[in-house]
């Protein structure tokens, strides 16, 4: 899978970055896991990533920070929200402003394949 | 007023049983020559005892003479009436012991071996048990008559009131504390739903890996191996989550242990992190290495943190325009104490506030109760420590408190510690 797409995870949550990648792998993409979305930016996967798993609460910046932080950029990567806060308000909100989706933890798994079929256009 | 029937036989010596006559010849020298004189004496004397036996009364506390040797024991009307006793039989401690609290029959034993030693005075509390039980304060020194015989002179004080008033507080104190706690869990409940959401939300992944990786054409069983291991420490996670909101949160009466400052510390920065990352904070710590052990109860002086962590939180939540950075530091104070500080960059407080924080109800907060920092000084106080709040050189405050480390004996009245020999120091003096 040479070609396989660039899935970025960032969740401050240890749980997170041990058990999520490996299912994201499962389906078939390449995976990179980060603690924060300062050391995601710091990376040299920002442009090749193609969907971030992207969790909402996380200390310094936020998730949506993140997100207008990309926006101001003008780098257009899709983005799943994840986040153990099942807020309907937040979630609407979010994707508003152009996420894929907002998945509620503990993550459906068939959920988030969709979700990611959808944001890298794989119907 | 109503006489008891024990005091009654004072009617001619009102303050003291056994009064012997003739020690007014020992007082005042020969007998009168004038017999003008001796009734205007006898009035005076009659009037001043009297007036002793008010007072007595008055402060519930009566006196006693005792010769260790003979055995001979003088009190006044007023030990009578608190150890519930007639007045008309000759006292003696055998007599006494009778009266006192089984449990606290050693120290009586303690006491008489103590003056047999020439201990120069004691003091011990002690119960007695009557119809109710009555707490007594004993304090005696001794002195030596004309023969050089040792006796002990001294006053036994009916404290129950004061003890039984002292009671109510503490347990006032400690339904207030549990009130507290509760408020504080209730402040929390999101965050440790979230603290344990994330390993439970761990888990389900990880099951899920686990079952797509051994349903593939080519099961991955090595795959299915780690992601079985991962969901184990998942659960343990879990398990700590709950481990330690029962140490913190459960229904546990005052207990004295020996407490590692630090352990403690981290213990409550692992149960309210998510809270503090939900109010974006960034929290520094500095925990001073080889900090001495102090003395407390545990659980209370987690929710003293978790109360300053928590209003440290809350003092910068409208803070946007800096960091809110909070920082946590243990360490030693001077050579005997050790010192926990938590310091935010929020609004601060005005220096004439400093003590008003503390004052119970006052709050600047609109969901709070107010008796956070009032609860928390006087759990930091049972401890025989000190909490304090300062402004900040820059902007936010510090509070910080100091507790005495490892031997404390501040508990040890409200758990109950009856026996109090104070300074017993052996008699250098020659009999």
């Amino acid at each position: 899978m040479a070609d396989a797409s660039l899935i970025a995870i960032v969740d401050d949550d240890v749980s997170v970055r041990q058990s999520l990648p490996d299912l994201v792998r499962h389906f078939g993409f390449k995976v990179q896991a980060f603690v924060s979305a300062e050391e995601f930016l710091a990376s040299d996967c920002v442009d090749r990533t193609k969907c971030l798993i992207l969790d909402i609460a996380m200390p310094g910046m936020s998730g949506p920070d993140l997100q207008r932080e990309l926006a101001r950029r003008g780098q257009k990567i899709p983005i799943v929200f994840i986040t153990g806060q099942a807020d309907p308000d937040l979630r609407r909100q979010l994707l508003a402003e152009g996420a894929v989706d907002c998945l509620f933890k503990p993550i459906n798994t068939t959920a988030l394949l969709k979700a990611l079929n959808t944001a890298l256009g794989l119907s | 007023m109503s006489q008891s029937t024990c005091s009654e036989p004072h009617q001619s010596a009102p303050a003291c049983s056994g009064f012997d006559p003739s020690s007014l010849t020992a007082t005042f020298g020969a007998p009168c020559q004038d017999g003008r004189l001796l009734p205007t004496v006898l009035a005076t004397l009659t009037r001043h005892e009297a007036l002793l036996a008010e007072i007595e009364r008055a402060s519930s506390t009566g006196g006693f003479c005792w010769h260790v040797y003979t055995g001979k024991m003088t009190c006044t009307g007023e030990v009578y009436r608190i150890f519930e006793l007639d007045a008309a039989v000759p006292m003696t401690l055998q007599l006494l012991g009778t009266r006192v609290h089984p449990d606290d029959l050693p120290l009586l034993h303690d006491m008489t071996e103590r003056a047999r030693m020439e201990a120069n005075g004691f003091e011990y509390q002690l119960r007695l048990s009557l119809q109710t039980v009555k707490y007594l304060q004993l304090n005696a020194r001794r002195s030596e008559d004309a023969d050089g015989q040792s006796h002990y002179i001294g006053a036994i004080q009916d404290v129950t009131r004061r003890r039984l008033s002292e009671e109510a507080l503490g347990n006032m104190r400690c339904e207030l504390a549990r009130v507290a706690r509760v408020s504080s869990l209730g402040v929390l409940t999101a965050s440790i739903a979230h603290e344990v959401n994330q390993p439970l939300s761990g888990i389900m992944t990880n099951a899920s890996t686990c079952l797509q990786m051994l349903g593939a054409d080519q099961p991955d069983i090595e795959g299915a191996r780690e992601t079985a291991r991962r969901t184990i420490r998942d659960g343990e996670r879990a398990c700590e989550v709950i481990a330690r909101l029962r140490a913190l949160f459960g229904k546990r009466g005052g207990k004295t242990e020996s407490v590692d400052f630090n352990a403690v510390t981290r213990e409550v920065i692992a149960l309210s992190l998510s809270e503090l990352h939900r109010r974006r904070v960034t929290l520094r710590t500095e925990l001073a290495e080889e900090l001495p052990a102090v003395t407390g109860d545990r659980v209370q002086l987690q929710q003293v943190i978790l109360n300053l962590l928590l209003n440290a939180a809350e003092a910068m939540s409208g803070i946007e325009d800096r960091r809110r950075q909070l920082l946590i530091r243990t360490e030693p104070e001077a050579a005997d104490r050790v010192r926990l500080s938590v310091q935010d960059a929020g609004v601060g407080f005005e220096p004439h506030d400093a003590e008003r924080l503390f004052q119970a109800f006052y709050t600047t907060k609109s969901g709070g109760m107010g008796i956070g920092l009032s609860v928390s000084r006087s759990i930091i106080e049972s401890h025989g420590g000190r909490l304090w709040a300062e402004p900040n050189a820059g902007p936010g405050a510090t509070f910080a408190f100091s507790l005495p480390a490892r031997k404390s004996d501040c508990n040890a009245k409200r758990l109950g510690t009856v026996l109090r020999p104070a300074v017993a120091e052996r008699s250098t003096r020659k009999p």
